[in-house]
């Protein structure tokens, strides 16, 4: 589904990513693991078009995209859970649903697909009029998962989705990956939490300076110690 | 009762009100209306631009004067009659308010109301000194507006211009901020870099966002010519910029309702105060001082709260007016997240 070749992006004179290439399969999920300043976010970024790549290719679904602007990679189907939920803290709820649905117009589906945000979110329902901002911090993930799921995404692009949460949040955060996996959802996952990343991923990339150091099955990766101690300073 | 004070309805009730003002008042309360409905126009458009997109702008005044010269100008060298002269300087204003979106793409809070307020005062400038043009600080009279065939004098032919002005736009407001756009302009105003990752595109949106602020001032601007029978560059100074700004403030930013309300009131107070002028800058400097400290969310959320309105995509109430039995933000989170 997701095809990127030799990709390298610059910030100024400093090169952040290095001749970066993987895939994402339909209906996969891949994690991109590394400590800060690896490089994870700037893929991400890459790939939503928030940072212009300098070389390299970005296929999907056979479709050439690599710097295009951020809202044409919407309409493609390619949607980004931003790192630390980034709500609207002043707009409710459901006005952050709706923000979600920015770029289509408006009309009844729309209002069909924030009843299905509920339905995968109870507890969003509860509180659809309280705002955002005063929600907790799994409810606010839910937010923005859910806020991203309504520009309906072929991939969702998760940033760091488990950081700032408490155990019993990030499990239930698992629940709802593994769920909406469940449901067809393709995903490429940015995490700092090898447990994480081995619960909900097929595959996973370890960055390191801007490079991919090490590629393998999610599940192998926790049991590598070597790889561990190496790229994840465990 | 609640229901009967709806925004929507408390909207057609005081146009409904204003509407029969030419048939029951006095010429002086028809021009101090016609005053009311063009700074609804103004704060409208302004709240469109800072409360809605969140662009901090100083530039409305100078788009109001772009709008009054701009039509007053087109009648006076080309002979254009005002029913074109009217939409062209609304047009010209809008035109220039999108110029004024190429440095919000780089610029964003005090950097951006710096460039726009200088952007204001070059305006002022070339109206006061382009005298082969723009007949400098004398100002001058465009030539007098007829309504014929229909039997209408000029001031109520201006107020009927208006009131039509006045409604289209306001409903065109409220619509659009219930639309996609309102969305975009929020997810803008909340967070740029969510809005993105949500593929709202900020050129297109920063650009018709100045463009619509742009055109809601010129359309009061080139009213606002017509209205005087004069156009002259100190109706469009600084002080003219607090007087808007003080309307969205004292109403409420990011409220359409609140931009009404905020407008009614700023024109009731001018009358008031009007005998004292040099009073005027410190009176409303210290009034938008008084409600950024006090009422950061205006009048309008008072009433929100006694009336229980809903607007959608305004600015909600923070912790301070969260309901007593609901628990607080600080209450509910957990101590690990």
């Amino acid at each position: 589904m997701l095809e990127i070749s030799h990709l390298n992006v610059w910030y100024g004179v400093t090169e952040v990513l290095r001749d970066v290439s993987f895939q994402v399969p339909s209906n996969g999920i891949v994690a991109l693991l590394g400590g800060n300043g690896s490089g994870k976010t700037t893929i991400l970024n890459a790939l939503s078009g928030l940072v212009p790549p300098r070389a390299g290719s970005v296929k999907f679904e056979g479709r050439e995209m690599a710097g295009w602007a951020p809202d044409r990679m919407v309409k493609a189907g390619i949607v980004q859970v931003p790192q630390g939920r980034e709500v609207f803290s002043q707009m409710t709820v459901e006005e952050n649903l709706e923000l979600g649905a920015a770029t289509r117009p408006g009309g009844r589906q729309i209002q069909a697909d924030i009843d299905e945000i509920y339905s995968l979110f109870p507890r969003l329902k509860e509180k659809r009029t309280k705002r955002a901002g005063s929600l907790s911090g799994g409810e606010q993930q839910q937010v923005a998962i859910g806020r991203a799921l309504m520009a309906r995404p072929r991939l969702l692009l998760m940033d760091e989705p488990s950081v700032g949460l408490a155990p019993i949040i990030v499990e239930a955060m698992i629940e709802t990956l593994v769920g909406l996996h469940a449901r067809g959802l393709t995903m490429l996952i940015v995490e700092q939490n090898v447990g994480v990343a081995a619960a909900v991923a097929e595959d996973a990339h370890v960055l390191k300076d801007g490079a991919i150091a090490y590629s393998g099955r999610a599940k192998e990766l926790i049991n590598n110690p070597e790889v561990l101690a190496s790229y994840l300073g465990r | 009762m609640r229901r009967l004070l709806s925004p929507r309805n408390l909207i057609f009730a005081l146009f409904v009100t204003l509407a029969v003002v030419p048939f029951l008042a006095n010429k002086y309360y028809v021009f101090i209306a016609n005053l009311v409905l063009l700074y609804m126009i103004l704060a409208v458009g302004l709240n469109l631009l800072i409360g809605y997109a969140g662009q901090l702008a100083f530039a409305n005044a100078a788009m109001f004067g772009i709008g009054a010269y701009g039509a007053g100008l087109l009648q006076a060298h080309f002979g254009v009659p005002y029913w074109l002269a009217l939409p062209s300087g609304a047009l010209i204003a809008m035109v220039s308010g999108t110029v004024m979106a190429l440095p919000a793409l780089r610029l964003s809070g005090i950097y951006l109301a710096l460039v726009t307020l200088a952007f204001a005062q070059f305006t002022l400038w070339v109206m006061s000194h382009w005298d082969t043009v723009t007949f400098g600080a004398g100002g001058f009279s465009p030539p007098r507006i007829d309504f014929g065939p229909l039997p209408l004098t000029q001031p109520n032919g201006m107020y009927l211009l208006s009131w039509l002005a006045a409604a289209g736009l306001i409903w065109f407001a409220w619509n659009a901020m219930g639309s996609r756009i309102g969305r975009a302009f929020v997810a803008m105003r909340d967070g740029e870099i969510a809005a993105q990752a949500l593929g709202i595109d900020l050129l297109r949106y920063k650009a018709l966002a100045f463009a619509l602020s742009g055109f809601y001032a010129g359309t009061a601007g080139a009213l606002y010519g017509g209205v005087l029978g004069f156009v002259g560059p100190e109706g469009f100074d600084l002080l003219q910029m607090v007087l808007h700004k003080a309307a969205v403030v004292m109403g409420g930013l990011g409220s359409i309702m609140g931009s009404i309300i905020g407008a009614v009131i700023l024109v009731v107070l001018l009358e008031v105060i009007r005998e004292f002028k040099a009073t005027m800058e410190i009176a409303f400097g210290g009034l938008l001082l008084a409600f950024v400290l006090f009422q950061p969310r205006g009048i309008v959320d008072l009433l929100r709260r006694k009336l229980g309105w809903d607007e959608r995509l305004h600015y909600k109430a923070g912790p301070d007016q969260t309901a007593p039995s609901e628990p607080t933000p600080a209450a509910t989170r957990k101590p690990a997240e």
